[in-house]
């Protein structure tokens, strides 16, 4: 395997952390196309697929954002069709929530961190649910390894350039990828006594969890 | 010493397999052409710390490559989560990393907290953190007994789970259960703590202080101990921060970051507690280092201790709160006189509203969070996504295990076969975290 190469840095908290505000303009300058929200005092970049690696490769090498340490990489399903949450709405106060796809996407979260400066954000990469595909950071952070692994095993998203993608928690002939909001819940066919299949119980239905 | 198709490991077509059982090394000797060999180690090994599998290429008796395998252990606690409530998640989360069952707690009910945008009580935050760094201590000390015997150090290992079950034994007074407590719920905890409680702790700082200088007593000049693990596993800073490691490991290689410090959480900031380094980078720097944290634990919980206040462990939103206001019954916990005389014979609303929130549960606002907090082995992050309904869309943990065993590959290169035992008693990964 090839080792990225990294500048040399000093360690420890040296500088004041970034305000967001600074994170956001600071890489919009560069990356135009990187749109930017923030919500509970939380950065989010949103990035197309095909710039991510140009985006964390400089992310990590630059001066002001210093992130050397990729924290975190995770995935979310966010399946097409209409979502609409107004449960509870009346009581709590809280906004409904309705959200409509017509494609569904996984999403791809990075949490990027700044060892020196003591700042982190997240970036998302989403690519459509039909043939997921983002490209490999393990040239830019090696900890990307198992992780992708991971994102790999439970949504099927195949990170492109990945040295070894090969499922990580789940049993190597396993079918499906079980973190998707269309795998079916209880959708293993388990035999009881006398060759009987029970169904699933009604609160695994899949729409109670997404609808 | 096949090797599964799904591995890095590479193994020739025209590669010789041979199965070894018990002493015929010598045909195995005999048989190999050139030095290199491919041995299985695991999953059911006792140097593995649970059922972690590695297959180790071997180039004599040196270590040239070294593919953890893991997954043996899934339990898709993440998955499960979803369908279950948010107070239900605690329960599932506590079962992950098994020795520091309340920074998964915790970790977890932040991140439920910063979603419902409310403040946990301030006695609730400092039992949180009384709670935690003696977690932190148990769990250290589980790695020194652990880490002891896989040495040949059995006297260690009593030690270390010797001290550890007075640890085990204040949890189990304040939450009912050693392990797995579910005792953290988002908005505070699930009762007060007794009445004993801080004589409890005062007890332990008593007694833990002068063990562990005993421990140190033992091991810190000890030839077998210094032979065994100076110089075996090394880390440097920029490597771990390549391979993600955080922790008393990158604390060992001389960078002084820990969450309690660079994001306060729980009310850390006010206490006074530094955070140790060491610069050599190998296995005897991790075990100075983790002896110095439980030193650094105990004067949080010092401090946490004296300046202890009162009022109530739970928010007062009785949306969210659950009912904390129970106590130990004559009949077991939970049948607190006063308050079944309320929901029972007083206020229908508040049995209607007790109902709801035990069998439904209360909706969290749809957004995002990342949420990390300093386990004793590292960032331990809980991504949780929220669509606004009574249970998480997804609950992703970045598990501090689960990422440095990536680097047990580079600390065991070059090494011999048995300092792989060594690198991963320093890894200190945990097994149940890691495949989750």
């Amino acid at each position: 395997m090839t080792r990225p190469s990294v500048p040399t840095r000093t360690h420890g908290l040296t500088r004041a952390a970034l305000p967001l505000e600074a994170i956001a303009a600071r890489v919009t300058a560069h990356f135009p196309n990187v749109t930017t929200d923030q919500a509970y005092g939380e950065l989010t970049l949103h990035v197309a697929p095909d710039e991510l690696v140009a985006l964390l490769t400089f992310c990590r090498d630059d001066e002001e954002l210093d992130t050397a340490l990729l924290s975190d990489l995770s995935g979310v399903h966010w399946p097409a069709g209409d979502h609409v949450i107004e449960r509870q709405a009346s009581t709590t106060g809280w906004p409904e929530y309705r959200v409509s796809r017509e494609q569904g996407v996984i999403e791809v979260l990075y949490i990027l961190r700044s060892l020196s400066r003591n700042h982190w954000f997240r970036v998302s990469a989403a690519t459509p649910d039909e043939a997921p595909r983002v490209p490999s950071v393990t040239g830019v952070f090696e900890t990307a390894n198992f992780h992708e692994r991971e994102v790999y095993d439970f949504f099927g998203v195949e990170f492109e350039g990945h040295p070894n993608l090969t499922r990580i928690l789940m049993p190597d002939d396993w079918i499906g990828h079980p973190h998707r909001k269309d795998y079916p819940l209880g959708g293993v066919d388990i035999a009881y006594k006398n060759d009987k299949y029970i169904p699933p119980p009604h609160e695994r239905d899949l729409r109670e969890v997404i609808d | 010493m096949a090797i599964d198709p799904g591995t890095d490991a590479e193994l020739s077509d025209d590669a010789l397999e041979l199965f070894v059982e018990g002493a015929d090394w010598e045909s195995v000797v005999d048989a190999v052409e050139d030095d290199h060999i491919t041995v299985n180690m695991g999953p059911q090994h006792p140097s593995t710390h649970g059922v972690l599998r590695m297959v180790l290429d071997l180039d004599g008796e040196t270590v040239t490559r070294l593919t953890p395998i893991i997954g043996y252990l899934h339990t898709g606690i993440e998955k499960n989560a979803e369908v279950r409530t948010w107070v239900q998640g605690t329960t599932f989360f506590t079962r992950m990393d098994y020795l520091a069952p309340l920074f998964n707690e915790t970790a977890f009910c932040l991140g439920v907290e910063k979603l419902l945008g409310i403040e946990v009580p301030e006695r609730a935050q400092a039992v949180r953190v009384i709670l935690m760094e003696f977690n932190r201590i148990a769990s250290h000390l589980v790695w020194l007994a652990t880490g002891g015997m896989e040495l040949g150090s059995t006297t260690m290992m009593v030690f270390g789970f010797r001290e550890r079950e007075h640890v085990l034994d204040l949890f189990e007074s304040q939450s009912g259960l050693r392990m797995n407590h579910a005792y953290i719920r988002p908005g505070g905890l699930a009762q007060d703590v007794t009445d004993d409680f801080v004589e409890r702790c005062e007890a332990l700082l008593e007694l833990l202080p002068r063990k562990i200088a005993e421990y140190e007593d033992l091991l810190k000049r000890n030839p077998i101990w210094n032979d065994r693990l100076r110089g075996i596993g090394p880390l440097d800073a920029d490597t771990a921060t390549r391979y993600g490691v955080t922790g008393p490991l990158l604390r060992a290689a001389g960078v002084p970051f820990d969450l309690r410090k660079a994001q306060p959480y729980s009310g850390y900031e006010q206490y006074e507690f530094d955070v140790p380094t060491e610069t050599a980078a190998d296995s005897y720097a991790r075990f100075l280092l983790r002896i110095e944290e439980m030193r650094q634990s105990m004067r949080i919980i010092r401090q946490a201790l004296d300046t202890l206040p009162g009022g109530p462990v739970m928010v007062a939103d009785k949306h969210i709160a659950w009912p904390s206001q129970q106590s130990l019954g004559v009949d077991g916990i939970g049948n607190d006189p006063e308050y079944i005389r309320h929901i029972m014979g007083e206020s229908m609303e508040a049995l209607i509203n007790h109902f709801k929130l035990t069998t439904q549960g209360f909706t969290v606002p749809a957004g995002q969070v990342y949420v990390p907090v300093e386990s004793p082995r590292g960032e331990l992050g809980y991504a949780i996504t929220s669509i606004g309904t009574n249970k998480p869309y997804r609950v992703h943990v970045r598990e501090p295990s689960f990422v440095n065993l990536q680097a047990a590959d580079v600390m065991a290169r070059g090494q011999m076969v048995a300092d792989v035992v060594v690198v991963v008693a320093s890894l200190d990964p945990v097994m149940g975290g890691v495949d989750r």
